[in-house]
């Protein structure tokens, strides 16, 4: 990234192949629209070619990265306030077929579409620490820069996140 | 450690965030408990299980997209030379412009100031009626420049080389008023020095002091009966004209009578009682009138 901050911007091709479907993975389950997310994706390059002198190079490219996606998710959904959310998702959900006495392979796809769901269903601060711990495997140092928040907090707020989806998802399955 | 404690760190555990020493003793806490055992493994179930929730794969034409922007983006950023010699312009006043460079002209400016409102200040017409502070300390310290000439005067006018004792009656010169014991010193010298430039600077000297000290006024007439140079003689009676002293005509007229008197200085000596006298007829001839007494002649 530095590269591209210096001149290079060719470079963000390489940035691209590299963190284009991480990034779209974090953005399509806060968002929970494929379509949507692949826009914001754009957006999140494009905002990192415009705003490249603002890259210190201290940290991680990842923080900084997650810390724009952030920014431009948070933009869009001020736009789309309207808009219907985690649309696809519960087509998604719908479209597994499920139901007692499926084989085990059906029944753990049945568990993790039920995750999915309870997932969807998260205050979107729990989501997002949870996608950026699991999904993005940040280190807590990490979230704490992306989010702008101390340690000890990232730490409390994933405990939260964990306890919340059990919950979510028990009540789900009953 | 308490199972409560220990299913606190569970999560940190799965995470690998917890420090050697702390993992050491949730392994032996977990060894022996088979309620956190369990608690563990439904968290690291519903771990993985999460790591399982999928995502759909960013449609075919994501790619093309973000490259088609790149390409517009280069095309947009390609600097154009007015862009280039603007960003130049402004990186350039961003430099200057610092609030180290502001400070500094800030600072310049208020000296300018100090010195412009100094220099008003300076130049503008001075009060004249009140004696200010520093009217009053300049007289003191000519006072005192004064009374140094006098004590200097004093210990040099008895030195035994004639220069020095020149250089004692010269400080007379710049004295507005002398102290009796200064008069005394140059009357002393006057009627006994023995250099006749010493006595004549001396003369000059008591001369300038004359108008405005009677004292010296009354010494140089009585010094008319001692002088015996032709020089200092002639320059006294010079002194007794300018002065107008009347009083000096009679010691003049007893000089007239000396023998051995110089033919020069005595015809200066006539010249002068005849100035001395011709407006003060009545002095002369009271002075005529009156015999010689011995008791004058020994003044």
């Amino acid at each position: 990234m530095l590269r591209v901050k210096a001149g290079e911007v060719d470079r963000m091709g390489l940035l691209f192949e590299r963190y284009h479907r991480k990034l779209f993975q974090f953005l399509y389950h806060m968002l929970g629209r494929a379509e949507a997310s692949e826009d914001l994706v754009q957006t999140v390059f494009y905002r990192m070619l415009k705003y490249r002198h603002t890259y210190t190079g201290e940290g991680e490219f990842r923080t900084w990265m997650y810390h724009l996606a952030r920014n431009v998710l948070a933009d869009h959904l001020k736009q789309n306030r309207h808009a219907s959310r985690h649309h696809d998702v519960a087509s998604l959900a719908e479209t597994i077929p499920g139901g007692p006495g499926a084989d085990e392979r059906l029944q753990q796809e049945q568990e993790v579409a039920t995750l999915h769901r309870a997932l969807a269903r998260l205050s979107e601060d729990h989501r997002e620490v949870l996608l950026l711990s699991r999904f993005q495997e940040l280190k807590y140092a990490e979230i704490a820069r992306v989010l702008d928040v101390s340690e000890g907090a990232v730490k409390v707020r994933v405990h939260r996140a964990m306890h919340e989806l059990k919950a979510m998802y028990l009540k789900i399955e009953n | 450690m308490r199972c409560e404690q220990a299913q606190e760190q569970l999560l940190d555990y799965l995470h690998h965030e917890l420090s050697p020493p702390e993992q050491l003793v949730l392994d032996a806490h977990l060894a022996h408990c088979p309620d956190c055992q369990a608690e563990l493994e439904s968290t690291r179930q519903l771990w993985l299980t999460l790591g399982k929730v999928p995502t759909p794969e960013p449609s075919e034409q994501l790619r093309p997209a973000f490259y088609a922007m790149l390409g517009e983006f280069k095309q947009a950023a390609k600097p154009s030379p007015a862009r280039v010699w603007l960003a130049q312009a402004r990186s350039w006043l961003q430099n200057w412009l610092t609030p180290q460079f502001a400070a500094r002209v800030a600072y310049n400016l208020c000296l300018l100031l100090v010195g412009i409102a100094g220099g008003y200040w300076m130049s503008r017409p001075q009060p004249a009626a009140p004696a200010t502070g520093s009217q009053q300390e300049l007289a003191q310290l000519t006072q005192q420049v004064q009374d140094m000439r006098q004590v200097l005067l004093l210990s040099l006018i008895d030195a035994p080389s004639a220069t020095e004792r020149l250089r004692a009656v010269g400080y007379t010169k710049e004295l507005r008023q002398a102290n009796p014991k200064v008069v005394e010193a140059l009357l002393g010298t006057l009627n006994h020095d023995d250099n006749v430039n010493v006595r004549l600077a001396t003369l000059e000297a008591l001369a300038q002091l004359a108008p405005n000290e009677p004292a010296v006024r009354q010494g140089l007439v009585r010094s008319l009966a001692q002088q015996d140079s032709p020089l200092v003689q002639s320059a006294l009676a010079d002194v007794m004209v300018q002065l107008q002293e009347k009083r000096s005509v009679q010691p003049l007229r007893r000089l007239l009578r000396q023998p051995d008197l110089n033919e020069a200085v005595k015809t200066k000596i006539q010249e002068s009682i005849k100035s001395l006298s011709s407006d003060a007829q009545t002095h002369e001839t009271f002075f005529l009138a009156r015999p010689a007494h011995p008791a004058e002649l020994s003044m």
